[in-house]
Order: structure tokens, then C-alpha cells, then sequence
């Protein structure tokens, strides 16, 4: 079969997605009222079509044969699953939006009066084509196995972004969060862009399995990495971490937080922050190919950033008086937390001689896959609940005193807000305990004590401010200054966030075993894509052939 | 070889600086010859954007309408087409006849040309192209 | 790697020094201006730095794939033009500045 075609029968759920933006985005212009209404119906409907295209093909997709197609088919089968479940409860609690602004209000009020509907100002079509393209792109990047690939990939998870924010209010705060977001953005792109070229000058290939070859007969031949290589991985990871928020590109996080509504906040705390672990994960994955004393600066790098991510996050979340700026540092330290997993993962593909790296490389990824679902949920109802509450002057709720007092108000909100916390903090039964049992624990495994040591004593400091947000919530004074309202499908989705956190911590062994088929068969690709023609005859044998098949 | 091509591709340019001298000669001699040879009148109407055309009517640093950048954004978006087909459209005749690659160029690129028309009726509808 | 279409290494690193210091300059730009049309011109700047870098690593290793690259790099230095127009405007019909700082409503 033609490799062409079959690459691109793999891309069914991202052309589906983009099919789905195009019509929301026509259709939000319509003149009947029905019409433009409906993007947002479009939108459920071709991310349902899309979790059907990647449901039927794990099941039917043959197994290819190109080392790279199968080192990333289950990772990005669950990555990509994960981005439809969690993208259809961002869409419940998005799905008013463009509805809320005041100049959509205007244009509708100016039909209502006999006018014609003048689409000029309405940004119904183009907010839920953008939230498509933007999940889009984050697929895009799990299934990514070229350099240039992953850099479009990530470009179009971001761009919609930035749109996304900046007409998510009408406040001059979201444009001015826009703005800085993407102006950190384009500079955090052209620093992994610059990362890229320099691989690419290093290997003489964009390609995963084509570097990971060149890697493996450095390593093999005992050479030293190329600085060169080194110094682009190096910008590649610094790059994409402004997509995670990890440290050093940090900054953006609280003032857009803050800036964008709630729900578009949720969305920037799951969407771009997967989109950059997965490119990470793909991106560390060909250098694995060498030994951990030649991958000791990125190691390192990953390190520093880990702890600094985690300490920095927490310490000034400390000192927030802002419920949504506490959670932006709350989504730092949790990249710092995910890193960890992301450390343990690369130490254990690096640590020379162990046939069985492929489980232990898999331990760390597959704790940081079931994390991000963890995280995701946990966010999108705190970011939910804070965005059903206004305070007098229409604006959504900031403070820990705009809050006081939600759980007598609305007991439903209090419950999700408390699930949602106590899962952030990572107590029992809630996910995320499991999820930071699992990364501590792959940390562990390859001897990072210090490191978990920090991270464990983090998640202590972090219990202080997350405790304050429950503090508010059930023991402050009820603020009537605000206003509670909401609507059903923010609750529905919020709702069901909060359900998955207690059900998955009950019972999440399963999404684990799907995390760890996830990030198994990476590793099958490593080691197949080794062969080189002048690498060592052992690698070359069939049989390792059939190992990654059966996987 | 390869000390030789290097140093080819750089006498390659020598053209070049000779046309870049030229240009800079010509443009410094008229400015002088100009200065040496030109009357000196000075008058308002000498001093004019325009001499001899059409009166101004305010200063040239007035805002302009918000209209002529969503053109330019617009004009860059379609502009970059090109880049695409064009590698593209020097490829594509050099399949060869009956491949069974040619339907499969032929409808990516009406794919993308598709993507283009659907931005075109977006623009279209949310009045881009309206001048009243 | 065909050695009679391949760069030789000194005048790779001409290309590469040029690249890197379009990149640099483009960064300290941004980091040291304040007007937002300059600051994005500065990002464009970094991403001119980094086509130089590929089209001239294109040619060492004489394949076509760093030029590939660069022709992508420029629809997506296209796409953010645009919308860094679109925001600017924006901002400019509310602030009537295009000053960084009159923007910093937003802290903790």
C-alpha cells in the first residue's frame, strides 16, 4: 500500500476536526437564527465523530510497518482519546462564551428589532472552530514524527489560543492577557523552532527514526553527542515549555489565567500544556537513543526546571489573593510534578543494559499520560465553578471573598470545588493521588529521592493555598455581592469532571494499564528503529522485529 | 572541490558589487551635480510634497481607515498560498503518466485550495471586502 | 552526503554565525522594546534568524528538508503577522498607545 495514503489513514479524527471548524465557522455567519446558533452542536458532533475515528481505528489500523509509525500509534491513540473526552466537557462548559459578549447581545438585539443580522462583530462560528482546531493541532502532536511536523502541530495548537482568549471577555484584561500571550508565545515558538534547526543541522534529518539512528551509532561508536544536537534539544525543551508553563517560560500563566473567562482558562490549563508533554515525549524519545552520560545536560535541564516549576509555582501561589492567579501557579507546579514522571522516564530509556527500559520508560510516560487526564479534570471544574460565579459589576469571580460562602449558596458548585481541590492537593480517593503516587513512584524507581523528596514537600506547601480555596468555600461568610448562576451545561460538565476525579481515583487502574499500552510500545520503536547499517548484528535480528509487532 | 566551490559562489557575486557601486555613484552624482549646477529657489509652493501636482490636503501622517489592515491581513493570509502551489505545480507534471500518485497530489491540493475558498466565503460574508 | 553539493563546513559557519546573530538581535529586541510593533517585528526577527540557519544547513547536507522547513516557517511567520495585526489594532482602538506598558492591569 502506498505509504502516503496510509499515513494519512491515520489523520481521520484530525481531518474530522477540521472539517467540524470550517462548518462552525460558516455557519456562525448564517442569517437564520437556528443556523448561526448551532456551532457549538457542530462542534459536539464532530468531536464525537472524531473519538469514533480513533476508537474504531486502535481496533482496526494495521500495524505498520515504518518503526516510527508504531513507536507512536499507541501513545497517540490514547493522547488522542484523552483529547476528545476531555475536549467534549470543555465544550459543556465553553458552550456560552460567544454568547455572553456583548457585541454577539448587540447583533442579536439589532435582528430582533427586524434588522438584517450583520455577522461583523459576532464571534459565535469562529470561537468553537478555533476551540476544534486548537484540539486539532494538540492531536497533531501526538501523532507528530517529523520536526516540522511537530513545529505546525504546535503553531496550531497555540494560535487559535490566543484568539480564544482575547474575545473570550470583553474586559480589556483578556486582550491584554492576549496580548502577552502571544507575544511570549510567537518569541517561546521561534526558541524550539531555532532548538529544531539545530537538530536538524546536527542529524542531517527531521525525521524521529532517522535521528534516533544517527543518536543510536553515536552512542554506539562511543562518541559524544554533538554539542550542536545537545544545545538544539536543549532550546527545543526550553521552547516548548512555554506550551506546559513550566519554568523559565513561565511568566505568562497568571496574568492570562486571570485574564481569559474561566472556561477558556480551563481549556488553556489542559489543551497546550498536553500538546507540549507530548512533544516532549517525542522529542526526548530519539535521544534516548544514547546513554545517560551523554543525555547528562537535558537530564539536568529537565531536572532544574522540574524543581524550579514546582518550588517557584507554589511559593508564590502562596501569596495570591487571586483564586485564578492561584490556580495559573498551581498549573506551573503541576508541570513540575509532570516532569518528574517526564525525568524518570528518560533516565530509565538512558541507563545502559537494561533490556527491560522499554517497562520502566514506559512506568515514567505512562504516569505523566494518566496525570495530565487527572489534572485536566481537576481543572476544568475549579475553572468551571469560578466561572458560574459574577460579581456586581458583571465581572467573573476572582478573589477567595468573591467565592466566600459558595458552598452554602450552591452546595452542587461547593462539592465540585471540593473534589476538584482536594485532587489538585492529590489526596485519597481522588485521582490525583493515584496520578502523583505514580509519577513520585517512577521517580523513585530510578532513584530521584531528592527530587521526589522536593516535589513531596511541594505538594505540602501547595495543600495551604488549595485548603484556603476550600476555606472560602465552606467556612467564610457568604458574599452577596455575587451572583451564582448556572447553566446546565457547565454544570453537566463540571459535573462530570468532578465524577471522573472520584471514579478515577477509585478505580483508575484501568485508564493506567491504557496509559501504560500507551507508552509501551515507544519503546518497541526505540529499539527497532537502532538498526543502522553499520550498528551492531543483534539489533538487526528479526526477532526484535516481532517483538514490536506483538506489541 | 568543495575549497574551490566556496570560493566560486562568492566571485559570483562580484557583479553584484559592481551594480551596487554603480547605483550608489549614480544616486551620490545627481545629488551633487544638483547642488552644484541646480538654480535655489525657496517659496511655499516650492516647498510642496508635490510641486507641480495636485494640492495636499492634510498631513500624510493621518490614522488610516481600520479597513486597510484587515485587507493586508487578508492579502497576507492568501499570499502565502502561493509558497505552496507553486513547488507544487513544478512537481506535479513530472509524475508519471497514470501513477497512481497523481489523483492522490491532484486532490490534496484541491484540499487545500478548498480550505482557501472557505476562508475567502468567511472573509466575504464577515464584510471584509465591503467599502461603503 | 554528495560531497560537490555540500557546503564545506567554514562557510557553514559564516551562514550559522549570520543566523545566530539575526536570532540574538531579534531577542534583545524584544526583551528591551517596548513598542508592540517593534517587539513583534523582533520575534520575526528571531524567526529570519532561524530560516537562515535551516536553508544553510539544507545545503550542507544537501537535502532538500531544511528548505521544506522554511517555507513552512514563513506561512506560520504569515499567520502570526496577521494576528499579531488583528490584536494590535485592537488594542490600539481601546488604549490609543501601542506603549507595552500601558498595559499591566493584570498582577498578582
Amino acid at each position: 500500500m502506498n505509504p502516503m495514503l496510509d499515513k494519512l489513514s491515520t489523520l481521520w479524527p484530525e481531518m474530522t476536526l477540521l472539517a467540524g471548524a470550517c462548518v462552525c465557522m460558516l455557519a456562525g455567519l448564517s442569517g437564520s437564527a437556528v443556523v448561526r446558533r448551532s456551532p457549538r452542536w457542530i462542534a459536539a458532533v464532530s468531536l464525537l465523530l472524531a473519538g469514533l475515528c480513533v476508537a474504531t481505528s486502535s481496533v482496526a489500523e494495521p500495524r505498520h510497518t515504518g518503526a516510527a509509525l508504531v513507536g507512536v500509534a499507541g501513545l497517540a491513540v490514547y493522547v488522542k482519546m484523552a483529547i476528545v473526552a476531555v475536549g467534549l466537557l470543555l465544550l459543556l462548559i465553553a458552550s456560552q462564551v460567544p454568547d455572553r459578549l456583548r457585541q454577539t447581545q448587540d447583533a442579536e438585539a439589532a435582528t430582533g428589532r427586524g434588522g438584517v443580522f450583520d455577522p461583523a462583530g459576532v464571534m459565535r462560528g469562529e470561537f468553537f472552530a478555533f476551540f476544534l482546531l486548537s484540539l486539532c493541532g494538540a492531536m497533531l502532536c501526538a501523532g507528530a514524527e517529523d520536526l516540522v511536523w511537530l513545529f505546525l502541530a504546535l503553531e496550531l495548537t497555540s494560535l487559535p489560543t490566543y484568539v480564544m482568549v482575547a474575545t473570550s471577555r470583553d474586559r480589556a484584561g483578556a486582550q491584554e492577557s492576549a496580548v502577552k500571550y502571544f507575544f511570549l508565545g510567537a518569541m517561546a515558538a521561534a526558541v524550539f523552532l531555532y532548538g529544531f534547526a539545530l537538530i536538524y543541522g546536527a542529524t542531517g534529518s527531521t525525521q524521529y527514526d532517522q535521528i534516533a539512528a544517527f543518536v543510536h551509532a553515536q552512542s554506539a561508536s562511543g562518541q559524544a553527542l554533538p554539542p550542536l544536537f545537545i544545545v538544539g534539544l536543549v532550546l527545543a525543551v526550553v521552547g516548548v515549555s512555554f506550551k506546559i508553563a513550566a519554568v523559565p517560560m513561565h511568566f505568562y500563566a497568571a496574568d492570562v489565567y486571570q485574564g481569559a473567562a474561566g472556561p477558556v482558562t480551563a481549556f488553556l490549563a489542559f489543551v497546550p500544556k498536553t500538546a507540549g508533554f507530548v512533544s516532549l515525549i517525542g522529542l526526548l524519545g530519539p535521544a534516548c537513543q544514547a546513554n545517560a552520560e551523554q543525555l547528562q545536560p537535558v537530564i539536568w535541564l529537565l531536572w532544574i526546571m522540574a524543581v524550579l516549576s514546582m518550588t517557584v509555582g507554589n511559593t508564590l501561589g502562596l501569596l495570591q489573593h487571586n483564586v485564578k492567579r492561584v490556580l495559573a501557579y498551581s498549573s506551573i507546579a503541576h508541570s513540575g510534578y509532570m516532569l518528574v514522571g517526564l525525568i524518570a522516564a528518560v533516565a530509565a530509556a538512558t541507563t545502559p543494559g537494561a533490556v527491560t527500559a522499554g517497562e520502566h520508560l514506559g512506568n515514567g510516560v505512562a504516569a505523566l499520560l494518566f496525570y495530565l487526564v487527572a489534572y485536566g479534570l481537576a481543572t476544568l471544574g475549579a475553572f468551571a465553578v469560578l466561572g458560574c460565579v459574577t460579581t456586581d459589576q458583571g465581572d467573573e469571580a476572582q478573589t477567595y471573598d468573591d467565592i466566600a460562602g459558595l458552598g452554602q449558596r450552591h452546595p452542587l458548585l461547593g462539592v465540585i470545588m471540593l473534589i476538584s481541590v482536594l485532587s489538585l492537593v492529590g489526596l485519597p480517593p481522588m485521582v490525583g493521588f493515584l496520578g502523583k503516587i505514580y509519577l513520585f513512584g517512577s521517580a523513585i524507581q530510578h532513584g530521584y529521592i531528592w527530587l521526589v523528596i522536593i516535589a513531596v514537600l511541594n505538594s505540602a506547601i501547595s495543600a495551604v493555598y488549595y485548603l484556603r480555596i476550600i476555606g472560602a468555600c465552606y467556612f467564610a461568610k457568604p458574599n452577596d455581592q455575587t451572583q451564582v448562576a448556572v447553566s446546565p451545561a457547565v454544570q453537566l460538565g463540571a459535573l462530570v469532571a468532578a465524577v471522573g476525579a472520584v471514579m478515577l481515583g477509585v478505580a483508575g487502574g484501568r485508564l493506567v494499564d491504557a496509559a501504560r499500552d500507551a507508552a509501551a510500545p515507544p519503546d518497541a520503536a526505540v529499539v527497532e528503529t537502532a538498526p543502522l547499517p553499520d550498528g551492531d548484528a543483534e539489533s538487526w535480528s528479526p526477532q526484535w522485529a516481532d517483538t514490536s509487532v506483538k506489541w | 572541490m568543495l575549497t574551490t566551490l566556496a570560493v566560486d559562489s562568492f566571485s559570483h557575486y562580484a557583479p553584484l558589487g559592481v551594480l551596487l557601486l554603480i547605483a550608489l555613484a549614480f544616486g551620490a552624482g545627481n545629488l551633487v551635480l544638483t547642488r552644484v549646477v541646480g538654480p535655489r529657489r525657496l517659496g511655499e509652493v516650492k516647498g510642496m510634497v508635490y510641486e507641480s501636482g495636485v494640492n495636499p490636503i492634510s498631513s500624510a501622517r493621518r490614522r488610516f481607515n481600520v479597513r486597510f489592515y484587515i485587507v493586508a491581513m487578508t492579502f497576507l493570509v492568501f499570499d502565502v498560498e502561493i509558497v505552496f502551489l507553486y513547488p507544487w505545480a513544478t512537481t506535479f507534471p513530472s509524475l508519471a503518466e497514470g501513477s497512481e500518485l497523481a489523483p492522490l497530489f491532484l486532490g490534496r491540493m484541491l484540499f487545500f485550495v478548498l480550505t482557501s475558498v472557505i476562508a475567502f466565503a468567511y472573509a466575504w460574508r464577515k464584510g471584509v471586502f465591503r467599502y461603503d | 552526503m554528495p560531497e560537490t553539493i555540500g557546503l564545506h563546513s567554514f562557510i557553514l559557519s559564516h551562514f550559522l554565525l549570520t543566523g545566530a546573530v539575526v536570532f540574538a538581535l531579534g531577542l534583545v529586541g524584544f526583551l528591551s522594546r517596548r513598542n508592540l510593533i517593534v517587539m513583534f517585528l523582533c520575534t520575526e526577527m528571531m524567526f529570519q534568524g532561524v530560516a537562515i540557519s535551516l536553508v544553510a544547513f539544507s545545503r550542507y547536507h544537501a537535502n532538500d528538508t531544511g528548505q521544506t522547513f522554511v517555507i513552512f516557517v514563513l506561512t506560520i511567520a504569515a499567520a502570526e503577522a496577521a494576528l499579531a495585526l488583528g490584536l494590535v489594532v485592537l488594542l490600539f482602538r481601546r488604549k490609543r498607545t501601542l506603549d507595552a506598558l500601558a498595559w499591566s492591569q493584570l498582577h498578582g
